[in-house]
């Protein structure tokens, strides 16, 4: 390579060396020796100190030609062989600017120098051979980017729990013993607060004691893990890292209504233990893999969507949305701090400027935004057994004078099908719209074998009978994935107009979408007469579809059959009127499970190009840079122009590889962390080498290895460690265990912990016996909302059923935190959270003591017992503690109780049950 | 407050014990032990005073905000060209769009400048009585921003960052150097009486640092949330009730020895007792004299909004003198109506609005700077005045007001090891962008934190990836305004 420089540089290299060089030299040999003689020495005095073997400041090293080429922190490359005016190397020597010339001390290079290193630059900025070649393998070296090993050193003989081998060895190297186990009520309610957020029903308590059989423990666990309170805690967890809010967040901070299905999504995924690797794809790539509200994931930020007129605002704020999307993935799935290359390469892991903006090219087509979802898989049968009874009455609805018309067409959503037809060309006739407007779509998505190929990028070629002008009107759009009026096409002429396709080959097609405006928002412009043609070619196109067997626009199909109805007969009519009356029953059900909502869960259109920026800045970009991933680690296999999803999925599938030795690993560290308070490693969210190493590596490994063994299933993670004598042991200090860690770092007890903000409140409703237990659906507020242009959040001030529902159903509005609970280290999802700090403040006691919300359920909590137990105060009190601790109260404990609550009255009880530690520790 | 018998003051003493315990742990957990901070005890109280990292010139931190972006044309830069050269396109920005659109001609205040003080200063007629204090005062004329929308503004103002989700400048200084008061919150935040800025609790958040950390908001006609006891609940049973949480608490505490966060949380619920002493006390304005409420403005009846505002500015200095380590005092919101009706951003009419705006923060601001003054508060006490940026010079088309300039605005420093009487860079000729000694939000922080005795380079706190700072990878000292 360094020969073709040489050549393309011609002359100015022979300027530069023939008046030093015996003939006999190669070109090659010539060069280097101009760089041995001249430019070495110069670097020596004046770079290697500071950017050579010893010291790579801003990790530059300018005594290796790998290290030239790729530069250091900036991400701007120091040489480019033959464009000196592309070198940083000479840009920094160069400067007028004191702060930033190189070398930093001294007078600087002199002007011969410089001239030296530009020649030399434009020469093709050959080095001899002891320089290395242009590019070298980056060596990783760091455990977390090696592959998870399979062998562990664990005895043949050993027959415990490998989590209790790796956690003893450890121990014993201390000088420390595990705990005994806790006991069966202690294990009960920790199980419960740790899986449930919830405190265990005193029944559970005393049925789990009594039981003395083989394998109860282990029962337990799976009941557990089969309960929907399990998805239910587990999904906040996620959201944390997620950064799942219901609110814009920024200055306006307006409400995201259609973002709550990804939070159903993902307690539905944890419930039914989709397999991680599904659980991952489906959140970058779910539009393809058939969970299409994963992509909720990408978009579940922040976004600021104020855009001003400002030429540069425009350009950052997109830019801050794709960092958040591939700081995001990165932190999430693989524990790599992604976002920290943005502007400069990373200062500790091997991601270049340049891996950044690849990956920002796999984002580059998202956008935030409402996408309108079809059912789901899991409705498939009762739609299809619905469509069945449907079509079945209507054949008997038909008996009578026939109409056997479909439904009229619809502004939002219309579907033609038909029997698989060949065609190159396919066109659109619009005959007549409604008001004698210029018609209008959206979209038209035509299938062939369930994918649209109609889409821009697929290389089909539009064309029409004239275009309406207009920025949000444009052919263009009628095929580029995004729904809705906005983006959307208009004919050029009154009542009519056609659009036609045509394929680069034959396809087979069957079934065709399109609509007016998918959005919901705009009906007007709506084409009510049309034929859609289709053949080999455009002379010899017949109609495949069209409005010709629709009922006339805007009726009502029960109107009509009621119309024939009514003139028949009155026994017959009786008959017909039940059939009619089933009909729409089953209609509406069908409508109901079939009909697309809106998902928060992004919108995407193929992207135009990505560049490597320079610091960062969206006004100075460089080189265009292809979608692919960190290049140390893999390589997606995709080009430049790749279609928009392949992008996504090719990442999603080398995120959720086996072979990724990052994914199991972040992952299960994170299990492992709710479980224990802290996890195997203490940077959830990076692995990189700036993270904290694991306390037990192999540990860490062999739980990833059994991950991905299970099928990545995390309940077998879970049964795992909830099997393990690690687990299950008792959290008392010991002095032993005190003094040699008592961070609880090496597990010699079960560590003990305040339940999370979330934790607090649902287990306050539990006991008090007011949980609702409503799942799923949109969520309930905390606020009384101001709808002004920049909304705003009044804590509400009372509280009724619809707000006792589990608090991961509370509308998770960012910015402003729960007026009681937020104070709890909650977070308001501006930030990916991977692990909650636990602080202990005043406020959060002035809010469990006064606040209008606790003193409620402390009332009702009184009610509850009294209403259980009558006037017998000592079985109040047994009553209390069993549902508020989890075990009857000792004597002192209840000669106290007893002689509080008499003066005091129960609420103070109950109220005071509800601040207790030992309500809120997990034991 | 002095009477060593009073209940205050007993709690005070007796609240140690298992208080002692307490101060063990308190919120020690995560990133205290970063290993950046000076002379941080791991295992400190959030509430204790901390080590700096060099000889501190101020204890405290008073900011003024003035949310919607206060324009500085119309204030403290005066620009002679600005006059000249009225009603003329600005030379060189033809086809100039800012946040809002196009541009109109250049326009001079509709206040006029006269100089003030010993330096003779020129300051605008829309804030009198705050010109009256220019040899006190240190202008930074040169100030840019990196955005111009109002709540990534507010945002990088308040926190350095223009996204949400970061750390206020009050949480760093409090997680930093702790608190001198064991009664009151470490860290206030007084919203403006009209309601919340635009980017809302965000200016006073902890971000990622532990919540103990997060500015507590209250102000004088909003009084701090569930600090009263819960109606129908007599003091005495209240008592009861948390001796009783106590014992219970004590009993749990015997199994698990040693356990801080056991400890942390008794520990809290007694300076939770404290505060419900002591914050309605540092509210109850009562025991102003009447010279005090005059000169605040407090009693202006005609301007109930002025009376407001200057009850806010009185409980900032009440504030400051219980040792509060960071008060943070809003003028304008956004609830009530943005875009120049309740605050600072006058696109429209510009005029009309601040004629209502200025009278609201002039006397009050003035007076609390001088009453701090007079009583020795600003020997410890730096006191910032700023606003998220600036405005434009020429006036919107179409309109009579400026839309947003972040390119030069002007914020003031007062106080402790703050230089007086000295205005540091400034904006071209009319006032459109820093030329001279150009800064920038970042500097501003780090010159704070120096004041404080912090080095903002050595300030971090690891999230995510890296050691993060109140200035991210940026920030340089402004020496010059320093004493």
């Amino acid at each position: 390579m360094n020969q073709t420089i040489l050549r393309k540089a011609g002359f100015s290299l022979i300027a530069v060396v023939a008046w030093l060089l015996p003939q006999s030299l190669s070109a090659t040999e010539a060069a280097s020796m101009v760089f041995t003689d001249r430019i070495e020495p110069i670097l020596r005095d004046q770079c290697f100190d500071c950017h050579g073997a010893d010291k790579q400041k801003n990790q530059l090293r300018l005594d290796r030609r790998s290290d030239m080429l790729r530069g250091g922190d900036s991400g701007e490359p120091a040489v480019v062989p033959g464009h000196p005016g592309q070198s940083y190397l000479l840009r920094k020597i160069r400067t007028d600017k004191d702060s930033e010339r190189m070398p930093p001390k001294g007078p600087g290079l002199d002007e011969d120098q410089i001239k030296l290193i530009a020649d030399w630059i434009e020469a093709g900025a050959v080095t001899p051979e002891s320089y290395g070649p242009d590019a070298e393998e980056t060596s990783i070296d760091h455990w977390a980017f090696l592959a998870v090993p399979e062998d562990f050193p664990i005895p043949t003989d050993y027959t415990g729990s490998p989590i209790d081998f790796f956690i003893g060895r450890r121990l014993k190297e201390k000088g420390l013993d595990p705990s005994p186990e806790a006991s069966a009520t202690t294990l009960i309610r920790r199980a419960y607060m740790v899986l449930h957020g919830l405190p265990a029903p005193p029944e559970v308590i005393r049925s789990f004691v009594a039981d003395q059989s083989e394998g109860k423990w282990e029962r337990t666990v799976d009941s557990l893990l089969s309960h929907p309170a399990y998805g239910e805690k587990w999904a906040s967890h996620w959201l944390d890292v997620a950064r799942f809010g219901e609110t814009h967040g920024f200055e306006t901070n307006r409400e995201r209504p259609h973002a709550w299905h990804y939070r159903d999504w993902v307690i539905e995924a944890i419930n039914h233990d989709m397999p991680y690797d599904r659980f991952v794809k489906a959140q970058i790539a779910g539009d393809v893999i058939g969970e299409p509200v994963g992509t909720s994931f990408l978009v579940a930020g922040p976004n600021d969507i104020v855009k001003g007129q400002d030429p540069k605002l425009g350009p950052m704020q997109r830019m801050n949305e794709l960092d958040d999307m591939i700081n995001t993935t990165g932190t999430a799935f693989l524990g790599l701090t992604l976002g920290c290359a943005r502007c400069h390469n990373h200062k500790f892991d091997p991601v270049s400027q340049k891996d950044y903006y690849a990956i920002q090219a796999v984002f580059a087509g998202v956008q935030h935004g409402d996408r309108m979802i079809e059912s789901q898989d899991e409705d498939a049968g009762s739609i299809a057994a619905l469509t069945d009874r449907l079509h079945a009455l209507g054949k008997e609805l038909d008996n009578w004078p026939s109409s056997g018309l479909r439904d009229p067409v619809s502004a939002s959503w219309n579907e033609e099908k038909f029997n698989p037809t060949e065609a190159r060309v396919l066109r659109f006739v619009i005959h007549e719209t409604s008001g004698n407007a210029e018609p209008c779509i959206d979209e038209i998505e035509i299938y062939q074998d369930g994918e649209n190929i109609a889409l821009a990028h697929s290389g089909v070629s539009v064309t029409s009978s004239g275009d309406f002008e207009h920025p949000l009107h444009k052919l263009g759009h009628i095929n580029d994935g995004r729904l809705g009026n906005s983006r959307s096409w208009i004919a050029a002429t009154r009542g009519s107009g056609w659009v036609q396709f045509t394929f680069p080959e034959t396809v087979s097609i069957d079934r065709i979408v399109w609509a007016r405006d998918r959005q919901g928002q705009f009906s007007d412009r709506l084409p009510v007469e049309y034929e859609i043609m289709a053949g080999i070619s455009g002379d010899s196109l017949v109609r495949i579809a069209g409005s010709h067997d629709r009922l006339p626009p805007g009726s009502d199909r029960s109107a009509f059959y009621a119309r024939v109805i009514g003139k028949l007969d009155p026994d017959e009519r009786g008959r017909a009127t039940q059939i009619l009356r089933q009909w729409e029953k089953t209609k509406l059900e069908l409508r109901e499970l079939t009909q697309p909502v809106k998902v928060y869960a992004g919108l995407f259109e193929q992207p135009g190009p990505t560049h490597r920026l320079y610091r960062g800045e969206p006004d100075a970009p460089r080189e265009q840079v292809g979608p692919d991933t960190v290049q140390v680690l893999g390589r997606l296999g995709l080009t430049r122009d790749s279609p928009e999803q392949d992008r996504r999925l090719a990442l999603a599938r080398w995120i959720a590889s086996d072979e990724n030795p990052l994914t199991a690993r972040v992952m299960v560290n994170r299990i492992w962390q709710f479980h224990f308070g802290r996890g195997l490693i203490d940077t959830p969210n990076d692995f990189g080498r700036n993270g904290v190493p694991p306390s037990h590596p192999q540990l860490l490994d062999w739980l990833a290895c059994e991950f991905m063994n299970s099928g990545w299933s995390m309940k077998h993670v879970h049964r795992l460690i909830l099997t393990s004598k690690t687990w299950k042991q008792s959290s008392l200090p010991t002095k032993a265990g005190m003094q040699a860690d008592a961070g609880t770092v090496l597990l010699w007890r079960y560590p003990t912990r305040r339940l999370d903000a979330e934790g607090i409140r649902d287990s306050i409703l539990s006991v008090a016996g007011t949980l609702n237990s409503d799942a799923g659906g949109p969520g309930f507020s905390a606020f009384e909302v101001e709808l002004e242009n920049v909304r705003h959040y009044h804590p509400r001030s009372d509280y009724g059923p619809e707000e006792w529902r589990r608090m991961i159903y509370m509308t998770k509005v960012r910015q402003e935190k729960d007026s009681v609970f937020g104070a709890f280290d909650c977070p308001d999802a501006s930030q990916v959270i991977p692990k909650r700090s636990r602080s202990t403040t005043p406020i959060q006691a002035l809010n469990l003591l006064n606040s209008r919300f606790v003193t409620q359920q402390a009332s009702l909590y009184a009610a509850r017992l009294q209403k259980e137990c009558g006037d017998d105060l000592n079985a109040v009190i047994r009553r209390a503690w069993m549902l508020s601790f989890g075990r009857n109260p000792g004597q002192e404990e209840s000669a106290m109780a007893v002689e509080f609550a008499s003066e005091h009255g129960l609420d103070q009880l109950t109220r005071a049950l509800l601040n207790a530690n030992e309500f809120l520790f997990i034991p | 407050m002095n009477n060593p018998l009073s209940q205050r003051n007993f709690l005070r003493h007796t609240a140690t014990g298992l208080g002692n315990i307490a101060l063990l742990s308190l919120l020690a957990r995560e990133g205290l032990l970063s290993p950046a901070r000076a002379g941080a005890d791991p295992a400190a109280n959030p509430y204790t005073p901390r080590q700096t990292h060099f000889s501190p010139k101020a204890r405290n931190v008073l900011v003024i905000f003035c949310s919607g972006a206060c324009s500085h044309l119309d204030t403290f830069d005066y620009k002679p060209e600005l006059i000249r050269l009225h009603g003329r396109p600005m030379p060189g920005a033809e086809g100039l769009r800012t946040f809002q659109g196009e541009q109109g001609d250049l326009t001079r205040s509709p206040w006029e400048f006269r100089p003030r003080g010993q330096t003779g200063k020129m300051i605008s007629e829309l804030l009198p009585n705050m010109a009256e204090l220019a040899d006190d005062l240190c202008f930074i004329h040169s100030l840019t921003s990196k955005t111009n929308t109002h709540g990534p503004g507010e945002n990088f103002m308040s926190t350095g960052n223009i996204l949400d989700g970061f750390p206020s400048m009050g949480a760093w200084v409090t997680w930093a150097l702790g608190s001198a008061s064991q009664e009151l919150p470490a860290y206030v935040a007084i919203p403006d009486p009209r309601g919340t800025p635009q980017s809302s609790v965000n200016n006073w958040g902890s971000g990622f640092l532990p919540a103990a950390f997060q500015g507590t908001d209250f102000n004088s006609s909003n009084p701090l949330r569930n600090l009263d006891i819960p109606s129908g609940v007599s003091k005495s049973t209240d008592r009861a009730t948390r001796s009783f949480l106590n014992r219970l608490n004590r009993l749990h505490l015997e199994k698990y020895p040693g356990d801080t966060d056991l400890a942390a949380r008794i520990s809290s619920y007694e300076l939770a007792a404290r505060m419900q002493l002591s914050v309605p006390d540092v509210t109850d304005l009562s025991t102003e004299p009447a010279s005090i409420l005059r000169m605040y403005g407090a009693d202006d009846t005609r301007n109930p909004l002025k009376a407001a505002f200057a009850r806010n500015c009185i409980l900032a200095r009440r504030l400051i003198e219980q040792g509060v380590r960071f008060v943070q005092l809003f003028n304008g919101a956004y609830q009530t109506g943005g875009e120049g009706v309740s605050n600072w951003d006058g696109h429209k009419v510009l005029k009309e609005q601040y004629s209502k705006h200025g009278p609201v923060l002039d006397q009050p601001a003035a007076a609390l700077i001088r009453d701090m003054k007079s009583r020795g508060l600003l020997e410890d006490t730096v006191v910032l005045w700023c606003t998220e940026f600036g405005r434009m010079p020429t006036f919107q088309k179409g309109a009579s007001g400026r839309d947003h300039n972040p390119d030069g605005f002007t914020a003031f420093l007062t106080g402790a090891g703050v230089r007086k009487g000295f205005s540091y860079g400034a904006t071209d000729e009319f006032g459109y962008r820093a030329v001279e000694d150009v800064a920038t939000v970042y500097d501003l922080h780090a010159t704070v934190l120096h004041l404080l005795g912090l080095d903002h380079t050595r300030l971090t706190f690891y999230h995510n990836g890296f050691e993060r700072r109140l200035t991210d990878v940026h920030g340089h000292l402004i020496r010059d305004v320093l004493v």
